[in-house]
């Protein structure tokens, strides 16, 4: 039926429709392809895949981080990473047994202090993307099933070699989210445990959470 | 060996560099709970904080000045000679751990690089998705079963362990190291052109992921403390191992670390 419709129309016409219904699809299409946020729920190397390509992406276009404008960095974190972060786990874990310890108004306190630190870790990552940094997954190891996974990256520059980044993440029931997150092989919550320690037996976690501010206003 | 002129002034600043390294190690209170891998940390501390205060009034600014000066691309293909030489190393020292794989991988990096890459110049196996494979005798070292052993700081040379050092210190007084065909060259004022040239590239190749340290880190000795030691560590493990040991985050007296509603501030 529909077709003969459409053979009313001469047959220029006809190919002239066809062309900007193709046209329209297809903006359509990519408008949603660029719309499209990670999902939480897919395989965790698409999800970081998925991450990692949205801000690297705006990074790469933004005229403000061009110039080395670090808030501006800061703040695409903020955006496009942080949503996807537990760092309330990664701050817990951090302190370790001293978690505990702290009543939840300090706990709170302490987790909002150590964001800072966080953004500034993934900005620093950051601020090293040049135009042609790529990141590209690593074949994925251990159970696909399990709660608690790794996904394993390595990004690519321009200049200098590749950097491997590795994200660990934990299953919840919003999809997955990140909680530690590898360079170079060294862990971020294990390079922390110690600071936190020294810190809180110095002065208290009061004592942590004064020291983590002070080191946010720099 | 031209001229003695410049020895006086030589003995000078090293007196001055050792009376400062006792002033800070003397000078620095003993630590009350030392890291169990850190038994030295009263030292170590002092040397770190010598070693900061000597990169401070030197090397930074040169790395700094070195930067800014000196196009990109021209930087690139010093890191990138030297990387070569490295390469070198990085490949015995696979081969010593009977690692064939990364041995040949890296031989054909530094065939690649040296003919295709311009003598080195340019990192082209890398572009072709022939990434770097680091090694070194520490890990070596590590691999063939040695500890670790306590952490230390050297000299002028920083972040070390006893294994480490012993390896790297060791290995140049022996007349094996990344640095042996810089140490081949006759001409002293060529040989110490290249050794300032690979010290200054060194140094700005770590520029970055120290203003990272210092915008992120509580304790910047810490923070270094432990980011070396966890990637010492990856490192032999990776290769004993063949995987990577995740870090475990649970505490003794916290048997519960599982993701438990509770435990958590909502």
């Amino acid at each position: 039926m529909h077709a003969r419709t459409l053979s009313f129309f001469p047959n220029p016409a006809r190919r002239w429709a066809a062309t900007a219904l193709l046209l329209a699809a297809t903006l359509l299409a990519s408008v949603a392809a660029q719309a499209q946020a990670p999902n939480p729920k897919a395989a965790p190397n698409d999800f970081v895949q998925a991450v990692a390509d949205n801000a690297l992406a705006a990074v790469k276009q933004d005229e403000a981080v061009k110039r080395g404008d670090l808030n501006r960095i800061n703040q695409l974190v903020d955006e496009l990473i942080l949503p996807y972060v537990n760092f309330e786990k990664t701050t817990r874990l951090a302190a370790g047994r001293y978690w505990r310890q702290a009543s939840p108004a300090q706990q709170q306190a302490l987790v909002d202090a150590f964001r800072g630190t966080l953004v500034r870790t993934y900005s620093g990552a950051l601020a090293q993307v040049d135009q042609v940094s790529k990141i590209t997954m690593q074949p994925f190891r251990g159970d696909a099933n399990a709660d608690d996974v790794v996904a394993r990256s390595l990004i690519t520059q321009s200049n200098g070699p590749a950097v491997g980044v590795d994200y660990r993440l934990e299953k919840t029931p919003e999809g997955w989210k990140v909680y530690d997150i590898n360079i170079e092989n060294i862990w971020l919550i294990q390079n922390y445990r110690n600071q936190f320690a020294q810190q809180i037996q110095q002065s208290g976690i009061d004592g942590l959470i004064a020291a983590l501010n002070q080191n946010n206003l720099k | 060996m031209k001229n003695n002129k410049p020895s006086s002034k030589h003995r000078r600043t090293g007196l001055a560099a050792t009376a400062a390294a006792v002033l800070l190690v003397s000078g620095c209170a003993s630590v009350e709970s030392p890291h169990d891998r850190d038994p030295w940390e009263s030292y170590n501390r002092g040397m770190f904080a010598f070693n900061d205060t000597v990169d401070g009034a030197l090397l930074k600014p040169i790395a700094y000045a070195y930067r800014d000066l000196t196009p990109q691309p021209a930087r690139s293909c010093v890191s990138n000679i030297f990387g070569n030489f490295g390469d070198v190393w990085s490949a015995l020292n696979s081969m010593l751990q009977g690692r064939g794989h990364d041995f040949v991988n890296t031989l054909g990096r530094v065939l690649f690089n040296s003919t295709m890459g311009l003598g080195g110049c340019i990192d082209v196996a890398t572009m072709n998705g022939a990434y770097k494979i680091r090694n070194d005798l520490g890990t070596t070292l590590g691999v063939w079963g040695l500890d670790s052993g306590p952490y230390v700081v050297l000299p002028f040379l920083g972040s070390s362990s006893l294994r480490d050092s012993t390896a790297t210190l060791g290995g140049a007084a022996a007349g094996v190291s990344a640095l042996t065909p810089v140490f081949a060259i006759n001409d002293v004022p060529v040989r110490n052109s290249v050794l300032g040239l690979y010290v200054v590239d060194t140094r700005e190749g770590l520029l970055d992921a120290d203003e990272m340290v210092n915008r992120t880190a509580l304790d910047r000795y810490s923070f270094i403390r432990d980011a070396y030691l966890q990637q010492r560590d990856a490192m032999v493990n990776q290769r004993r191992s063949g995987s990577d040991a995740l870090p475990d985050y649970s505490d003794d007296d916290l048997p519960d670390y599982s993701d438990a509603p509770g435990a958590t501030t909502q």
